[in-house]
């Protein structure tokens, strides 16, 4: 590894910032849920308690990383609903093929403003949110609050030396 | 006119059918580049393939490559729909052969917008 590489590593993700997000989740917001309530961000930060669903998408390369979005579960349904623009009978594989897409969207568009970025992966959907490792630094958070409800978006990237970490 | 949309999330599949029917297109879905080559390969040619780039099995760029080697797809027109947004992406993408690029999330009206560009709004329906 060059010195310059080091000291890139040693220098804060500013590239990737909470206004960067917002503005990301805000875009998305507009295209495809703007016949819904508001999505009215938080300037606090609200853990979800309780039963989780969390997506998240990884951006290989130079400096890996992973983007989430995690939702309380009862809000899965509704958000699929709203995504799909669909009252009618759906199923648990709508609903993390929404939450799926959600984090996908915002994943590349993230993956953009990083450096070097390779591919991006395709969504998993579980309910836990993924594990980070200990040098991982969490570059980006919005807390948001939709139908009375808390969504949570993070964009973690691998502090250090990215290929040391397993946890991104 | 006839759409076929290439993308492996359901939920975007909709949403761009969704779209695409609005308009008054005839719509088919695939769920993945090589899910998408069978639907060619059975026919009839469609006038516009919308398609994804990260896809299980066959993703969008081999799709697009594969396409365009084939001489008879001449006459389809390809519009990466995509979350991927660099400009060395799109670069990679339209010199494989795609005429269109639109990055998600993207508005109906944008949508509309690359239609009118390529000249595939159906009779009638203005950007």
């Amino acid at each position: 590894m060059t010195e310059l590489v080091e000291e890139f590593y040693d220098e804060p993700t500013d590239y990737v910032e909470d206004e960067a997000l917002g503005q990301i989740v805000d875009a998305m917001w507009a295209s495809y849920f703007a016949h819904t309530e508001f999505l009215l961000p938080s300037f606090e930060q609200h853990d979800i308690e309780g039963d989780i669903l969390a997506a998240s998408v990884t951006i290989s390369g130079a400096r890996p990383g992973i983007v989430t979005v995690s939702v309380e579960r009862t809000l899965g349904l509704p958000l699929a609903a709203a995504l799909l623009q669909d009252d009618g009978e759906l199923t648990d594989e709508d609903v993390y093929d929404s939450l799926g897409e959600v984090a996908n969207i915002v994943g590349g568009n993230i993956k953009a403003l990083v450096p070097d970025a390779g591919p991006l992966g395709l969504p998993v959907v579980s309910t836990a949110k993924p594990l980070h490792g200990a040098s991982d630094r969490l570059a980006a958070r919005l807390d948001a609050n939709w139908q009375g409800q808390w969504l949570t978006f993070e964009v973690w990237l691998a502090g250090g030396n990215g290929s040391e970490n397993a946890g991104v | 006119m006839k759409a076929l949309v290439v993308d492996d999330s359901r939920a975007m599949r909709k949403i761009i059918a969704g779209a695409l029917r609005k308009l008054g297109y005839e719509t088919i879905e695939a769920a993945d580049g090589a899910e998408a080559l069978k639907a060619l390969e059975s026919g009839p040619l469609p006038d516009l393939a919308t398609v994804d780039w990260n896809m299980p099995v066959m993703d969008g760029l081999t799709f697009v490559t594969q396409v365009r080697a084939n001489r008879d797809y001449r006459a389809l027109t390809l519009m990466m729909v995509t979350t991927e947004a660099e400009h060395g992406q799109i670069v990679r993408a339209l010199a494989a052969g795609a005429h269109e690029y639109l990055i998600k999330p993207f508005t109906v009206e944008s949508l509309e917008e690359k239609l009118s560009l390529l000249g595939l709004l159906p009779e009638g329906v203005q950007a």
